[in-house]
């Protein structure tokens, strides 16, 4: 038995490092690459994790996986998200999503869990990455996301707290005004901030004590440094917004502070397209949301995506956040399904995304990237199909979830007790 | 001389007793549909794909409506010049699809508070409230269902109390009063709910119930209370009419009236129910009280029990692939929808259902994955079968089966016509019929708005118009 598990386990990691140093291609793959808007019918070799070669003509490799006829994307990212930190929504013990001390400067990033069951089932569904933002906090703007794979490993391939969130749109407490002027006051003390002034913590509480702001607000040094990387890094900034007229407001603060800014929501999007484009703003939507939930969306229609695409907008989709963000790409075949284009879809999963979070070499299928790869059975905008293969980091990915493992032991062995199944 | 003096009297008093039931049936049965069909097409369909509901594919096939009736469904029907010819070549044709999971009306949209009607959670039993006076019918999300198929939804009360209330069925057409919505002789339903809401809500209140075998407790009082109602009732109704003038009748009482009429059968039981041991426990509850289930709502462990559920003829409406999001919701599998469908030989009732304003705009490519999943699992399922899960299925389950959910002959004409096989993706409803008659038509530009998309972001346009 000992002896089996030994054997087993030194299977294990002697696979492991067979996948990491042997080459693998796939071939006759119709290759839609995150950035051009058709397929093309072509071969892929992976090495040590890395895409390295991409061509017409056939590549010699040490695996060889035959792709026939089958559509192969860089694995899609989503880009609002809470998987690793939530791992029931209604179970509050389980959900590492908020600070109680902490805004602006407040990391999910050390929160992260490989292990959680989200990270199989939305794997299994073809997402191989996620940016995984916190809830909204006390403060307009704060609180830093990061990009994690979802590989599972304990050992966390991540970019820790590479984007800051706010919001701005109607509450049932103030004036929207009052948090423009707030976010305004926020990102006008971030621009004053000087790294000279910065060398040590001491240096920081005295630049709080200073501001009448920071200290109204009762930033924390970490909340401080946060700020000044958001000015001096460029850290791409997501703000959610939805009216109009907060969309204006916010291009003209990304104009004002030089700000790395993404639009998340974005529901009266279309009522200001031509701003939005002519100042290069990316946007986060979510293609199947056409509910006017509140007063600010009461813009929401079907045809969003396809409207912001021919106005030259990069969009990137998300959905509803945790077990479901898989459930992007059915938006995503949604929004072709109301005109938009299918390059555009997949773009808006991948090469748009990690473009707009400079998540470098990630989002397309090209020589030098690293290789996050999906073989789709079919159609990946159809909901019904599912990839056959997920290559994280080059590693070809077990797809077995939770649910599956679940399924399987209520439709299998029927006639052993329950004791005796899987 | 005797009798005849009490034929007399008796005569006398039938004429009496038979002016007070016409004077009291007018004020004894409110909120009863006043629905009528808009003006109808007599259309013909013609070399169209179908689905019919029931089971069964045709392809390339006629289908003839006419005076809100599906009159022929065939091989080349004869067209004549009271139908409108509608080609419907490489198309396809599903019944209307129906939602047995809405909290449109309820929940409308803006989701904002003072239209938050869904929950009366001041008690966990309110037998006595009825869905239909919550609902909104200016709520602008009827009309993004209609384009997605939904021709009938049954709104129900939320899920916060033991029993929530009584839910109604109504057609998908814009109309300003409920009752001309509401689906005629459909009878009506009657939330209950399982496990975490209800002890959560009431937990969180510091009163009954906060536990799961608090929440068993109080199911099984309040059917006490309606078996001792019912059988005052039934002790009144059965005496004739003479000994009901010398005795009272009990007084009204509305939230026994409704656990009554769920005991007489005339009330169907909709029961939200995630947990396998709950649905169980339910059935059990059912039994000693000598009332039906008609469906489990949300029933994610549904696959857990399938063969209990379709030995006791009990329909589960589940979601494709939600799950996780709450403990009780944690054991979701994609098969559920399958594993329910095919229990017992293929005589479980499974209903897809989304519980959610963007879902139900996309019930077919919900069942499109719950197909998927099925087949993934080595059940064989065609695509036929599967659209039995939005169509007769949940009309078996709101009790309108005999009058839509299928395209059978006589039935009414709720139709929807797609531009594709309905279980992709890039499938559009073009046409929508409800009892023949057009309520959506994509390329004709017919579209209902609610009063609230009027002139509300221009004035001169209604909200989503291009």
């Amino acid at each position: 038995m000992n002896y089996t598990k030994i054997l087993f386990s030194a299977a294990l990691i002697f696979n492991i490092y067979i996948i990491e140093a042997q080459s693998i291609v796939i071939k006759n793959a119709m290759i839609f690459d995150g950035i051009n808007d058709n397929a093309f019918t072509g071969n892929i070799l992976i090495e040590d994790g890395v895409i390295k070669k991409v061509s017409k003509s056939s590549i010699q490799g040490d695996t060889i996986i035959d792709a026939e006829g089958k559509i192969v994307t860089p694995g899609f990212i989503v880009s609002n998200t809470d998987i690793g930190i939530v791992e029931i929504g209604a179970l509050s013990v389980t959900k590492d999503d908020q600070s109680s001390i902490y805004s602006i400067g407040f990391s999910i990033h050390d929160a992260f869990n490989p292990n959680s069951t989200r990270i199989p089932w939305n794997r299994s569904n073809g997402i191989t990455s996620a940016i995984t933002l916190p809830r909204d906090t006390s403060s307009p703007i704060g609180g830093l996301g990061s990009f994690f794979t979802l590989n599972g490993s304990l050992q966390i391939d991540s970019l820790p707290d590479m984007v800051m969130i706010g919001r701005i749109g109607g509450s049932s407490s103030s004036s929207r005004s009052e948090m423009l002027a707030l976010t305004d006051d926020i990102l006008s003390f971030a621009s004053s901030l000087d790294v000279r002034d910065m060398k040590s913590n001491a240096d920081i509480n005295q630049i709080i004590n200073d501001s009448p702001l920071a200290d109204y607000l009762e930033l924390q040094s970490r909340d401080v440094k946060a700020l000044f990387r958001l000015i001096d890094d460029k850290l791409p900034l997501i703000i959610k917004a939805n009216r109009a007229t907060d969309i204006l407001k916010l291009l003209e603060m990304k104009k004002k502070y030089n700000l790395n800014l993404i639009i998340m929501g974005a529901q009266e999007a279309s009522l200001v397209a031509k701003q939005i484009s002519s100042s290069n703003t990316p946007l986060i939507i979510n293609p199947i949301n056409n509910i006017p939930s509140s007063f600010d969306e009461l813009a929401s229609n079907i045809n969003l995506s396809s409207r912001l695409e021919a106005e030259g907008i990069k969009l990137i989709f998300s959905s509803g956040g945790g077990q479901n963000s898989h459930l992007v790409r059915q938006g995503a075949g949604i929004a072709v399904a109301n005109g938009m284009s299918y390059g555009g879809a997949i773009r808006a999963l991948t090469s748009n995304v990690a473009d707009s979070f400079n998540i470098a070499r990630r989002g397309l299928i090209k020589p030098g990237n690293i290789a996050d790869l999906v073989i789709w059975e079919a159609d990946p905008l159809e909901p019904s199909s599912m990839p056959e293969k997920v290559f994280i980091n080059g590693v070809d990915m077990d797809l077995t979830t939770r649910s599956t493992r679940l399924r399987d032991r209520y439709i299998k062995n029927l006639d052993k007790p329950n004791t005796y199944r899987d | 001389m005797k009798n005849y003096k009490k034929l007399k009297i008796t005569t006398l008093f039938i004429i009496l007793l038979s002016f007070i039931n016409i004077s009291s049936a007018a004020n004894s049965t409110p909120f009863e549909s006043t629905y009528e069909p808009m003006p109808q097409t007599n259309t013909l369909f013609r070399g169209a794909n179908i689905y019919d509901g029931e089971g069964n594919e045709f392809l390339d096939t006629d289908l003839l409506i006419k005076d809100g009736k599906i009159i022929a469904i065939g091989k080349d029907l004869p067209a004549s010049s009271e139908f409108t010819v509608v080609d419907a070549a490489g198309k396809w044709i599903t019944p209307g699809i129906i939602d047995i999971h809405s909290h449109m009306g309820v929940y409308s949209a803006p989701g904002v508070t003072t239209s938050s009607d869904g929950n009366e959670s001041t008690s966990p039993v309110t037998a006595d409230v009825w869905a239909e006076h919550s609902i909104w019918v200016q709520d602008p999300q009827f009309a993004l269902a209609l384009k997605g198929g939904i021709t009938s939804f049954h709104v129900l009360p939320g899920s916060a109390n033991l029993i929530g209330g009584r839910g109604v069925t109504a057609k998908n057409v814009q109309r300003n009063t409920i009752n001309s919505m509401k689906f005629p002789n459909a009878p009506h339903s009657l939330k209950m709910a399982c496990g975490e809401n209800p002890k959560r809500v009431y937990g969180n209140k510091s009163q009954a119930p906060s536990t799961r075998m608090g929440n068993i407790a109080g199911y099984r009082k309040s059917w006490i209370k309606a078996e001792a109602y019912l059988s005052r009732l039934d002790e009144y109704e059965s005496k004739s009419e003479e000994a009901k003038e010398l005795s009272y009748k009990p007084t009204r009482d509305l939230e026994l009236e409704t656990l009554a009429g769920v005991l007489r059968g005339e009330i169907l039981i909709q029961n939200h129910c995630y947990r396998a041991e709950e649905m169980a426990m339910m059935i059990d509850i059912a039994n000693e009280f000598d009332y039906k289930i008609t469906a489990f709502h949300h029933a994610v462990e549904a696959y857990k029990v399938a063969d209990l559920l379709a030995e006791n003829n009990i329909c589960a409406a589940m979601w494709a692939d939600w799950g996780g999001f709450k403990h009780e919701a944690y054991d979701m599998v994609q098969a559920n929808v399958a594993i329910v469908d095919q229990a017992k030989n293929g005589t479980g009732c499974a209903i897809v259902h989304s519980d959610d304003e963007i879902g139900i705009q996309h019930l077919n490519q919900e069942a499109s994955k719950a197909l998927s999943a099925g087949l993934r699992a080595g059940f064989k399922i065609t695509k036929a079968r599967a659209m039995k899960w939005i169509t007769s299925n949940p009309a078996k389950a709101a009790g309108i089966f005999d009058q839509t959910g299928s395209l059978k002959v006589g039935k009414n004409a709720d139709v929807v016509l797609w531009s594709k096989n309905p279980f992709s993706v890039y499938a559009l409803a073009e046409k929508v019929y409800i009892d023949g008659a057009i309520a959506f038509d994509k390329e004709a530009g017919i579209e209902p708005s609610s009063d609230f998309d009027i002139g509300i972001l221009n004035p001169n346009k209604n909200r989503i118009q291009e």
